[in-house]
């Protein structure tokens, strides 16, 4: 017989720890019906028979807030077979308040204190045997982090739901107690008695939901009504205050009878909050700390492992554990070497008039004939006006920039033409990357043209584009693990909150922004930690505004195509990032689905502890995975439209696989749009195209590019294709372009990211809109502002129609805040260890 | 007096809480309950760090504000 067994508890308590414990790799992860609160359920791993749910960490079963409606919902509609309460021992008081409230759900309940260790460690005393009498449910002492008792837990549960005995019913104070009997009396014929008394309860508290759900008739609600404010006069209170008060009266009592306390000030953690959180050192202390983390997992070893994973693994191939790869390198310098002493010869001959065509030409050639080249070499040796000629090869030292010049004679140019370029595979262990492997593979298979563009052109180099990323977010995944196992994270919101509340944003929109810088995808999925939905959606919108590692390459293409490689175009788009987030927060206050303060901030801060390393590695799994899903789905759908559109199309009045980019599907789509982005002055079809492949990863902008401009691969700054942006942008309309490209839609990526967390079409769909919007309305300020300003364009409706967007921004930025929707319900404020 | 008013490390104890009902609300639901002894543990610009029933909560210098002692 399979038992449904729920295990509930205050967020910060072990549960999620508890909960992973129990039932290994058997969880599954998804949602609770129509919120965005996760859902996790898992079977026990020592019987599978065990079905366990695990509830939202909550702190009591009050209507106020999606996780506490989410738990208290499916205890009262799907009644599992008992209750599993975690209780974290060491600050008991609190976490009793919850328990209270399971007592009196009609389901049998055992109470697993956990944390023992610390209590302890405290040197303070709790008396489980009296604890267990006093609540009348079995109490199991348990150690999550260590594994300990969670095995009797289970086993206590079982025997609780076979003996199905019901927890006994504390008492409230006399007076209520006579309420509560008279409400149970009016609805004993409608409810089921094992939860009459939980009804009458939340009846009591006037509880909305409960109220609905019985459609008293006006009669009824009258005397409810009469029965509830007699007792609320006799207090002088209101009636959830009452019952509040009443349960903390009662677990104050059982905390004397059982808990012996050591008499202690400040506990370790009071003491690091005093330096950490401390007025003058809490920035900087901050800054330390972001700055390591951004330095080491973007810049360090997250660029190692980047590299690594898109030049090696989804590349040409790597150096197992980097063994050959210095041979490599200096076999590869050498080369270099010999191939400077053959240009620097060869552009002597040519000065010197001696026949060198039939080298230079078969050097140009794509892939040069080796056989021709030899008998070239060999003509030459024959010729004695060669023999003389002596060429100057110079070499750049890169540390000092100091210039060195080799005399080349013939012999050094014979030489120089015998050199080979090493191949890496003959060095140490060469592992061949995926495309390498897959080209390998296919082309023994003989498939058709289509499908090898489609696999190797296509999936390939999209998918694999994206999944170039996913070691560097895997380190940034662990730093996170890190400060959210020690506590630390939840202090970084306490910190920020003052500075983030003066443009309309909680201090916990922060942390996703701080990731964006890295990756928009886990700095979106990082706004899961906030709780109050209004907050959590601006920040949504706003975190993919922060320039990420993959828009980089846009802006080092414009800044060195059209700014000489100036470093303020850089820092300005950290700026432009930075003032949109700003602007938008400030802006998006002013309408009535965002209106209202930020939510209050209250916030649990747990106690600073050793992070676990399976805390750590699960963490950051569960988030890393759920990206390469992600990238397994959404990305691989759209890299095979993008590569359709980008090799198809109308060519010599027939429709197929097309030989010249100008003619495929894309070019088309991209020419229908320019229109569009006339306004913002670089309406090219090329640019166009280049935006919406930026759309699959931003790291496509430079490449499309090359491939529209027709060079086969560019560098990362997009070197080759400097001449023809020069050609294509004056510097305002290269500037408008990459402000486009910066605030526009984020990757697909992003925007499933984005999805998910809003978990609802028409947000996803507005906050998309919105960037899209906001993207282009910056642009247009830009070239307009900045052509009238340089003298390229004049007065025209384009900038009416900028004038007219600044206007509107600026009404909005000082207007008045509208009226907030009705109060909001707090929602969990805490953030889940 | 509010909670703001109390110096770092003073332990006192909670008199009544002010404001919105589902402010209130919740504040109780976290321990913030008459006669429950509270001790400020740090400051940050007016925003709190609150030692309330063996928890450290932080609070906004709004949310404090709400809190008599």
């Amino acid at each position: 017989m399979s038992i449904r067994l729920a295990l509930a508890g205050n967020p910060n308590c072990g549960k999620t720890t508890m909960f992973n414990d129990l039932t290994g790799a058997t969880q599954y992860v998804g949602n609770w019906p129509g919120v965005t609160v996760e859902k996790k359920e898992g079977r026990w791993k020592a019987d599978k028979e065990i079905r366990i749910t695990d509830l939202p960490g909550i702190y009591s079963l009050s209507p106020y807030t999606l996780e506490e409606v989410v738990a208290r919902d499916y205890l009262v509609g799907e009644k599992p077979d008992a209750i599993m309460d975690l209780v974290d021992a060491s600050n008991i008081e609190r976490n009793l308040y919850l328990t209270t409230q399971l007592l009196e759900m009609g389901i049998p309940v055992v109470v697993a204190l956990n944390m023992m260790d610390i209590v302890e460690k405290r040197g303070d005393v709790i008396d489980v045997k009296k604890l267990s009498s006093l609540l009348g449910v079995p109490v199991v002492e348990t150690a999550a982090v260590k594994g300990k008792g969670t095995k009797e837990l289970v086993e206590a549960a079982k025997k609780a739901v076979s003996a199905g005995k019901l927890p006994p019913q504390h008492e409230f104070p006399e007076n209520i107690e006579k309420a509560l009997q008279q409400i149970t009396d009016m609805i004993a014929g409608v409810t089921e008695e094992s939860q009459r008394r939980w009804y009458a309860v939340k009846l009591f508290e006037r509880d909305q939901k409960v109220m609905a759900r019985f459609q008293f008739s006006v009669d009824t609600q009258a005397k409810l009504e009469a029965i509830i404010s007699a007792v609320e006069e006799e207090l002088d209170d209101d009636a959830e205050s009452i019952i509040t008060d009443a349960r903390y009266q009662y677990i104050g009592g059982i905390v004397k009878a059982c808990v012996k306390k050591k008499k202690t000030g400040m506990t370790v953690s009071d003491k690091i909050d005093h330096i950490v959180t401390n007025r003058i050192l809490a920035l900087p202390i901050f800054a330390l700390v972001m700055f390591i983390v951004y330095y080491v997992s973007v810049t360090t070893v997250g660029t190692i492992l980047t590299d690594w994973a898109n030049d090696g693994v989804f590349g040409d191939g790597w150096h197992l554990a980097g063994y050959g790869a210095g041979a490599y390198e200096e076999a590869g310098a050498e080369y270099e070497t010999q191939t400077a002493y053959r240009d620097a010869w060869l552009a002597a001959a040519e000065e010197g008039g001696v026949d060198v065509s039939a080298i230079t030409e078969q050097l140009e050639a794509e892939e040069p004939d080796a056989d021709v080249l030899a008998g070239a070499t060999a003509a030459l040796a024959a010729d004695a006006s060669a023999a003389d000629i002596v060429g100057t090869a110079a070499f750049e030292d890169e540390e000092t920039g100091t210039v060195t010049e080799e005399a080349v004679d013939f012999g050094m140019f014979e030489t120089a033409m015998a050199a080979e370029e090493p191949d890496p595979a003959n060095y140490g262990i060469w592992v061949p990357g995926i495309p390498v492997l897959l080209e390998g593979a296919l082309g023994g298979l003989g498939i058709a043209d289509w499908l090898y563009s489609l696999i190797m052109d296509g999936i390939v180099a999209g998918v694999g584009a994206v999944l170039g990323f996913v070691p560097q977010i895997l380190v940034l995944f662990i730093f996170l693990a890190l400060l959210e196992d020690c506590g630390y994270m939840a202090r970084v919101a306490f910190i920020m909150d003052r500075i983030f509340r003066k443009f309309g944003l909680s201090g916990k929109s922060f942390i996703p922004m701080l990731i964006g810088t890295g990756c928009g995808v886990p700095g979106v999925m990082a706004s899961r930690t906030i709780e109050q939905e209004r907050d959590r959606r601006m920040t949504i919108m706003t975190t993919t505004f922060v320039p990420c590692g993959a828009k980089l390459p846009i802006i080092a293409l414009i800044a060195g195509a059209l700014f000489d490689n100036a470093g303020w175009v850089a820092f300005s788009a950290y700026v432009i990032g930075v003032l949109a987030i700003i602007v938008s927060g400030i802006m998006l206050k002013k309408f009535r689905m965002f209106a209202g303060e930020p939510a209050p901030f209250v916030m649990e801060l747990p106690a600073y502890h050793t992070p676990t390393l399976v805390n750590v590695l699960r963490s950051m799994w569960e988030r890393g995975w759920s990206f390469i899903k992600k990238a397994g789905t959404i990305i691989l759908l759209s890299t095979i439209v993008l590569w359709f559109l980008q090799s198809y199309g109308w060519e010599n009045g027939a429709f197929g696989a097309v030989e010249n980019i100008d003619n495929c599907i894309l070019a088309g789509i991209g020419n229908a749009l320019a229109p569009i982005f006339a306004p913002l002055g670089w309406a090219s079809w090329q640019n166009v195209v280049a935006t919406v492949t930026g759309w699959i990863a931003k790291e496509n902008v430079v490449a499309t590019f090359g491939q529209t401009y027709g060079f086969a691969e560019v560098a990362e700054d997009g070197v080759e294709i400097w001449a023809n942006l020069q050609a294509s942008f004056t510097a305002v309309s290269a500037y408008s372009f990459m402000c486009f490209n910066l605030l526009c839609a984020p990757c697909f990526a992003a925007m499933g990211a984005i999805k998910r967390e809003m978990n609802n079409a028409k947000w996803t769909c507005f906050a998309i809109g919105y960037m899209m919007v906001f993207a282009y309305a910056v642009a247009l300020m830009v070239y307009q502002f900045g052509g009238l300003l340089t003298g390229e364009l004049s007065f025209g409706v384009g900038t009416i129609a900028a004038v007219i967007v600044l206007a509107l921004m600026i009404y909005l930025l000082v207007r008045k805040p509208a009226k907030a929707d009705g109060a909001e319900g707090l929602r969990k404020m805490s953030v889940q260890a | 007096m509010p909670l703001t008013m109390i110096d770092a490390g003073v332990e006192t104890t909670v008199k009544q809480i002010h404001g919105r009902d589902q402010t209130r609300r919740f504040l109780q639901n976290l321990g913030f309950v008459e006669g429950a002894k509270v001790r400020v543990v740090s400051s940050l610009q007016g925003n709190l760090i609150v030692s309330v029933k063996d928890v450290r909560v932080a609070i906004s210098q709004q949310m404090a504000s709400r809190i008599y002692v």
